[in-house]
């Protein structure tokens, strides 16, 4: 990484030699399969680590004249995937609730790009994620999980409700299926591709 | 001006001890890091003297490159007690933290392909 200011879009054969850890967000309603997904594809069984914060850490909630000073644990669940020697993908799946948005910055920053997952029971749920990765200009597509007995819903209705451009691509997927995650990874990463190369001049 | 803070006088139990690790401390020493920047221990021609059990298992986990969260995750603490503890080994010179490439700037087009085999290959 040293003299990395000198080359940065293109970076020569020895600076990728460095190890480097990439990452995919995966946001979602509550219960709409955040876990499971990243629990299918990992090759670890998803690793837990917890952030401790107090509620001046959230900086979010409106809690303007509440002297509060409660700690909460934010668990953070992600797993591993390992491409190469020293080139891994990280998958953090991001904590549920809106207060806890500061610590999606951090995740977001640099990422390569992100999941949402719907839940066609409950679609209002990712909208947050949905606008959260739009304003940011983070490659990222929707995988719709189709549980049991959820009905099946098309995809075009789907983009619809979320408002979604034609680019986001929206995948149909089983967070419990191995082979359908792998699916909606690589439609990530392809489109993730095609929006860096959008970019460069 | 930054003004987070973490601890809390409020219900101590593990907490005590987990900032007992830290000397009271939330945030790490000098510049932050990424949740995966890349931490690997200094090469030193000697062994480091007055560590705790938490900064030599540090040690022994980063003698290969190993991302943050992946630390804490294997010393099975919370990331901003274990951000603490890799700040004081770098300030110490025990390891060094490379920040990761940012995914829009730096990745190239052959670490996408290679990524993408990745998956495919599971």
């Amino acid at each position: 990484m040293e003299f990395a200011g000198s080359d940065r879009l293109r970076p020569t054969g020895r600076s990728l030699a460095a190890a480097t850890a990439l990452k995919i967000l995966v946001a979602g309603g509550f219960g709409a399969g955040k876990t499971t997904l990243v629990g299918t594809i990992s090759e670890i069984r998803p690793l837990h680590t917890e952030e401790l914060l107090s509620d001046r850490g959230m900086g979010v909630d409106d809690i303007s004249g509440v002297e509060t000073k409660v700690t909460t644990t934010v668990a953070l669940d992600f797993g591993r995937i390992t491409i190469r020697e020293d080139l891994w993908l990280y998958l953090f799946g991001t904590p549920g609730q809106d207060r806890f948005w500061f610590m999606w910055d951090e995740l977001s920053l640099g990422a390569l790009g992100a999941v949402v997952i719907a839940d066609t029971r409950r679609l209002q749920d990712c909208f947050p994620a949905v606008d959260y990765f739009e304003q940011r200009s983070l490659p990222f597509v929707v995988a719709v999980n189709c549980f049991d007995g959820a009905r099946r819903h098309d995809p075009a209705k789907v983009r619809r409700a979320l408002g979604l451009d034609e680019l986001t691509p929206v995948v149909m997927c089983d967070a419990r299926n191995r082979a359908s995650v792998k699916d909606v990874l690589t439609t990530l990463v392809t489109h993730a591709v095609g929006a860096a190369y959008q970019s460069v001049p | 001006m930054e003004r987070h803070e973490t601890v809390t006088d409020e219900d101590p139990g593990p907490l005590v001890r987990l900032f007992g690790l830290t000397g009271g401390r939330a945030r790490p020493h000098g510049e932050t890091f990424d949740l995966v920047a890349i931490v690997k221990t200094s090469r030193l021609p000697f062994e480091p003297a007055g560590l705790n059990p938490e900064h030599q298992t540090i040690l022994s986990i980063c003698r290969r490159p190993t991302p943050v969260a992946d630390v804490a995750a294997q010393l099975g603490l919370p990331l901003n007690i274990t951000r603490v503890l890799l700040g004081d080994l770098r300030s110490d010179g025990l390891v060094t933290i490379d920040p990761p490439q940012s995914a829009d700037q730096t990745i190239d087009e052959r670490t996408y392909r290679e990524v993408l085999h990745g998956i495919r290959r599971l």
